[in-house]
């Protein structure tokens, strides 16, 4: 899997990413908290929190392609939930509800992928748990992130051998029972790595808790 | 499924995130305490085990359309509900923080509906089947009733939350609480079948690593009997009560209509609320017929899909045994 695979574009050398990950932690969670404090349709003020994460986004040089991807994803399912509002009205009222609404999860989700895009996964959680999150957490937040590269790996290799055993015309019952064997060789090879990893870090002197350099 | 933030009021979320925050605070001492230098490997990697399946399409029978495992059923059969309630909180962070999938103030929400509900509540109802009916084919109904019902209760409780967020009128639980429940008896019939299906294989293949479930501890127990009583009533309330909610709503229209209040009409709820890759284009669950019809068929085509899949399973599960050790005795 290549390095960038879950956070991509965190490696960059902008302006955002050089700023120190504490501090962005805290403009993201004030700008995602603002933006749900803020009364509906006070428009000055969401229009206001829009531009600083879009000027934020264009800073950290994320490319616009990526953007649209990603909010492709999330849009159709945020502007259906807020539609629900005005159809459950006939269409009379709720428009502004709908609006705010829609405004409220784009903020946060652009505020949130900003931090994403800006921060390496590990200085993310360095800063977090300096901020107060549980050790044993976050430990194993990295610990799974690390080993989310390796399965994927694992994952591809046996596709590849399934695809190489089996060929023609198969049923969807079949496909099926097939992928359901995927998942499950997968999680027994995951959990006996799981077993040696654990002897490899027991007699590297693991005590329990995460040691970093930093 | 997962909540994106703004879609929920802050009240509601906060509320959620204590609830979750309890749970897993809870699950993290008792591994701490029972497991202590084996729960970071052994959780992280069944995180990162159900990270990975998440992402394995299963192909749909009847649409061009993809499904795909929650695993909160299965990471705590595995591993236990403890650590599967751990290893779904770390899933749903890393999916929140890496693909901004799901907001920060919601993750909460997130957790409660698909990671508590699912580890703790789903391996209560496990325990309570397997231990009923013992062998393979209890260990297999069990993980199928636990997975469908997951899904559903975890349904179930979104709607909870949208209604106590939306309050005002806009929204009518019953029917909200009807349409959901509805659309996933459906989409949890895919998640009872993967499930099924990897416990099967793993009964198959290695099945010391599924032993029979212990005693369970005291808290998980009655949460079991809470999940348990609260799906059956929800699905009660669901299959029984709607209909006659909408007819209670006819009948006090047709009052308001006697009495001239015409501030009591009221306008149909029609919800649009998509699922997973698969957007489901407007249900209209106004009109009575159609209504009561499809909460009763979701009623009967869920239990019985599940009961259903649940002896297939239990069947070819001990076909394979039964080769394995006709095979074994050979050998040796």
């Amino acid at each position: 899997m290549p390095g960038d695979f879950l956070d991509r574009y965190s490696l960059g050398n902008t302006v955002c990413h050089r700023l120190p990950p504490t501090l962005k932690i805290v403009l993201a969670a004030a700008v995602i908290a603002g933006c749900a404090l803020l009364p509906v349709a006070y428009w000055p003020a969401h229009g206001c929190l829009a531009c600083l994460v879009f000027v934020g986004l264009s800073l950290a040089e994320i490319p616009l392609s990526y953007l649209v991807h990603r909010l492709a994803l999330f849009l159709p399912l945020v502007l259906v939930t807020a539609l629900s509002v005005p159809l459950s009205r006939g269409f009379a009222g709720g428009w502004e509800i709908a609006a705010t609404v829609v405004i409220r999860s784009l903020v946060a989700f652009l505020a949130a992928l900003w931090l994403v895009s800006t921060t390496p996964f590990d200085r993310l959680l360095a800063a977090m748990s300096r901020l107060g999150m549980p050790r044993l957490f976050s430990a194993l937040l990295a610990f799974t992130y690390r080993y989310i590269y390796v399965l994927f790996d694992e994952l591809a290799r046996m596709k590849t051998a399934q695809r190489a055993r089996t060929f023609g015309k198969r049923s969807a019952w079949q496909r099926w029972t097939a992928t359901t064997r995927l998942v499950g060789l997968l999680l027994i090879r995951a959990l006996n790595r799981a077993v040696r990893i654990h002897g490899a870090m027991v007699s590297r002197g693991w005590r329990g808790d995460m040691r970093t350099l930093d | 499924m997962h909540i994106a933030d703004g879609i929920l009021s802050n009240e509601v979320c906060l509320g959620a995130g204590v609830l979750a925050a309890g749970a897993i605070g809870l699950s993290l001492r008792k591994l701490n305490d029972t497991v202590s230098l084996r729960t970071v490997p052994l959780t992280g990697m069944m995180a990162a085990v159900i990270f990975a399946a998440q992402m394995v399409k299963f192909p749909l029978a009847f649409a061009p359309a993809y499904g795909h495992l929650l695993g909160g059923v299965l990471a705590a059969i595995v591993v236990g509900p403890w650590a599967g309630c751990v290893a779904m909180a770390i899933v749903l962070f890393l999916q929140m923080a890496l693909f901004a999938d799901g907001g920060w103030l919601a993750y909460g929400a997130n957790a409660l509906n698909m990671g508590v509900v699912g580890s703790l509540g789903g391996h209560a109802i496990y325990s309570i089947i397997s231990r009923r009916f013992a062998g393979p084919r209890g260990k297999i109904a069990g993980a199928v009733v636990a997975a469908w019902l997951s899904v559903v209760a975890g349904s179930a409780l979104f709607s909870v939350e949208f209604a106590l967020s939306h309050r005002g009128g806009e929204f009518d639980l019953p029917k909200l609480f009807a349409v959901m429940t509805t659309l996933h008896s459906l989409v949890g019939v895919g998640e009872a079948l993967i499930t099924g299906g990897v416990v099967s294989y793993l009964l198959a293949v290695w099945p010391d690593l599924i032993d029979a479930p212990s005693r369970p501890p005291g808290v998980i127990a009655g949460l079991g009997r809470v999940v348990w009583t609260g799906a059956v009533v929800a699905l009660a309330v669901a299959a029984f009560l709607a209909p006659f909610a909408s007819e209670g709503a006819d009948a006090l229209e047709q009052t308001a209509e006697r009495f001239k209040f015409d501030k009591f009409e009221r306008t149909p709820v029609a919800l649009v609320l998509p699922d997973y890759e698969v957007p489901i284009p407007g249900v209209d669950v106004s009109t009575g017929a159609w209504h009561k019809l499809s909460v009763a068929l979701a009623g009967v085509f869920g239990t019985s899909a599940v009961l259903g899949i649940s002896l297939v399973l239990g069947r070819v599960a001990r076909t394979r045994l039964a080769a394995r050790d006709a095979e074994a005795t050979h050998a040796g």
